[in-house]
């Protein structure tokens, strides 16, 4: 696997746990009737630190650990190539066009609960779930590509 | 998507060059060895540039090292 795959991986696995613990939040504020405006922007906080540090924090460890585990089995000093080529550049970018459009519906979708008179919870509530899963489905979109080529 | 139109003989020059590695390669022109694999099973086509590099390093004239398959060529 490359490096440019494992910082994919890292990605997907840290974005799914996000929004599995993002579903599970919500549906407890539902079901305890303390779904407020309060609650749900502290979540929203919550996620978007979450998103940022442990993703930082995961790649790094993922790397290191990796690297490690190379040395163990090969007996050599680690060699990280960390370079971005054109293929890389291509498949980022293309990545970032399906998270955009996925981005895109999820965040008309979510206007449109507004429109049809629901509160402005539910479509803040639906922006930062389209969000995420945006990014989730741009990651599968990257590694499909790695592994099928294009 | 799968497979590219554009082919090449990227494997048999690198056999030719005293069997030189994907790695070696790679380094040479500037990409990652997964690239030089993807292109070695056509699931990738490289930019023009690229395509020149690497028939620099194998001391060929860019047709010899690339060819285009017009078979189911849409236009």
């Amino acid at each position: 696997m490359s490096y440019q795959e494992k910082n994919i991986t890292v990605s997907l696995v840290n974005f799914t746990l996000i929004l599995g613990f993002y579903l599970i939040r919500v549906l407890q504020m539902i079901q305890g009737g303390s779904f407020n405006s309060t609650n749900v922007f502290r979540l929203w906080g919550t996620i978007i630190v979450l998103a940022v540090v442990v993703t930082i924090l995961a790649t790094i460890l993922t790397h290191i650990v990796s690297g490690i585990i190379d040395a163990i089995i090969t007996k050599q000093e680690p060699d990280i190539k960390d370079i971005q080529d054109e293929r890389d550049t291509t498949i980022d970018l293309r990545g970032t066009k399906i998270t955009y459009f996925v981005s895109s519906i999820g965040g008309f979708l979510s206007m449109l609960t507004f429109v049809l008179g629901q509160s402005p919870l539910i479509m803040f509530t639906l922006l930062v779930f389209f969000g995420v899963l945006a990014q989730i489905i741009g990651d599968i979109s990257r590694l499909y590509l790695y592994r099928r080529g294009f | 998507m799968g497979k590219s139109r554009v082919r090449n003989n990227i494997r048999k020059l690198r056999f030719f060059r005293d069997e030189m590695t994907q790695q070696q390669l790679a380094d040479k022109v500037g990409v990652t060895r997964q690239t030089i694999i993807a292109m070695e099973q056509e699931k990738y086509s490289p930019s023009l540039e690229l395509a020149f590099r690497i028939a620099l390093v194998f001391g060929v004239p860019l047709g010899e090292v690339f060819s285009y398959d017009p078979e189911d060529d849409p236009i």
